[in-house]
């Protein structure tokens, strides 16, 4: 008696940087070593075939996918590599920095305001979290801004605003 | 193909924008301008003539003021109050009236009055819970597209409700039919899923147009819509290719049709040869 175990397995790569994999292992008897090869060839197709329908469902996958590598946006510092880095641009970071010395502010404040509104702190904050406090800091902090008024006043008088 | 002007009109006219500087940096604005017809654009965006100021644009800044607003007042915790919106909401139209030049064809008091009532209209009907915090309100975001060798992509999103739903709010005096709002506004909704992606790393939930319909009675239509297919993303980025390409030929040809009736060019866009 002569005993085949095959086995298939395949790993499939899933958005989120997550992945899963999935594999079947099968015995069976054969009667003599001249079945080998036709009998090898047709688990494979069995196997493959059956891997296949079952790793199609993909079954939980992170929430927050990632859409790209942050190294490659050109904008972001992209650097997760200690508390020293921003998230957001290198642009939105000085912008940042600069109204806060501008206007003598306390970077404590500034922290509390992104932790209110995002759950993070300023240096997690990604380019649409910075874009906002940066509009926040804007429309409180200029002499200009009283108020409202800085993009409304924009929106209806530039053509494009938008 | 260059466009001509009366020289008495380019005489009185701004510096023209270099058309260099136009296919560096693109926004759903631009791309509609353009795609609408190209003598206009060339009108708005590289001579730079004033555009009269109209009563739908007065009344579509006051109402999106309000709703900003409103919006930072959710993200601030703070209880909702009608009378708080209806005081700015008078303060603001008395403030930017005394500016404006607006002529209007009906009585201002109506439809001062008749863009409240679609505000209030608004508050009372919206999807958004009073308790709901927004993620991002009146935000500006920039993409770097020149990996996909297109220019920088700006726009401002209106509001991003909790959750990543990005929502864009129209005033407006007519009643949209959702299928054709989909389709009027893929450009612009594309661009602002674009935006987000690139701007938080993550895809947005969906989008939302939230039309305030100032009609007798007023309405509130929603359309939703999933986030932005790869089809959307490719149709996209072939009108911005299109429109790099126009603009560097100096393409500014009219393009006569329906929408000319209301378009603020018209007189500049006869002289046109
Ligand atoms: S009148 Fe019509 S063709 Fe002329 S610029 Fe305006 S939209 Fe274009």
């Amino acid at each position: 008696m002569i005993v085949l175990e095959t086995n298939y397995s395949k790993k499939l790569g899933l958005p989120g940087y997550s992945s899963h994999q999935f594999s079947i292992t099968l015995k069976t008897e054969i009667a003599d070593l001249a079945q080998v090869q036709t009998e090898s060839n047709r688990l494979y197709q069995l196997l493959q075939q059956s891997v296949d329908a079952s790793i199609k469902e993909v079954g939980f996958l992170p929430t927050e996918v990632p859409i790209q590598n942050r190294n490659g946006n050109g904008n972001g510092n992209g650097h997760h590599n200690g508390n020293d880095t921003w998230e957001c641009s290198d642009k939105q970071k000085a912008l940042i920095l600069k109204i806060v010395e501008e206007h003598k502010l306390d970077k404590k404040e500034i922290e509390a305001l992104a932790q209110d509104r995002f759950g993070k702190g300023v240096k997690a904050l990604n380019k649409l979290e910075a874009s906002q406090i940066i509009e926040i800091l804007l429309q409180e902090h200029s002499d200009n801004n009283k108020g409202n008024g800085r993009r409304f006043g924009s929106r209806y008088q530039k053509a494009g605003a938008k | 193909m260059i466009a001509v002007l009366d020289p008495v009109q380019v005489a009185a006219r701004p510096e023209p924008n270099p058309t260099e500087e136009l296919q560096k940096t693109v926004s759903a604005s631009r791309l509609n301008c353009w795609l609408q017809c190209r003598l206009k654009f060339f009108f708005r965006y590289v001579l730079q003539l004033p555009r009269p100021p109209s009563a739908a644009m007065f009344v579509g800044s006051i109402a999106h003021q309000v709703l900003q607003q409103w919006n930072h007042g959710r993200w601030r915790k703070e209880p909702f109050q009608t009378e708080k919106f209806k005081a700015w909401f008078d303060s603001q139209w008395t403030e930017e009236q005394k500016t404006s030049k607006i002529k209007w064809d009906d009585d201002q008091a109506d439809e001062r009055a008749s863009a409240w009532k679609t505000l209030e209209h608004y508050f009372l009907e919206t999807p958004i819970k009073a308790d709901e915090r927004p993620e991002a309100v009146e935000v500006p975001v920039e993409a770097d597209l020149s990996h996909h060798g297109l220019p920088r992509l700006i726009g401002i999103l209106d509001l991003v409700r909790a959750g990543g739903t990005i929502v864009d709010f129209k005033v407006t005096g007519k009643t949209p039919d959702p299928e054709q709002a989909i389709h009027q506004h893929e450009i612009q909704l594309s661009c602002y899923g674009v935006l987000y992606r690139d701007a938080t790393s993550r895809k947005e939930a969906g989008l939302e147009l939230h039309h305030l319909v100032r009609t007798k009675t007023p309405k509130l239509i929603v359309t939703r819509i999933g986030p932005i297919t790869q089809q959307q993303e490719t149709r996209l980025f072939k009108v911005m290719e299109s429109y790099v390409d126009g603009v560097g030929r100096q393409d500014f040809v009219p393009s006569p049709s329906f929408g000319c009736a209301g378009c603020e060019y018209f007189t500049e866009c006869r002289r046109w040869s």
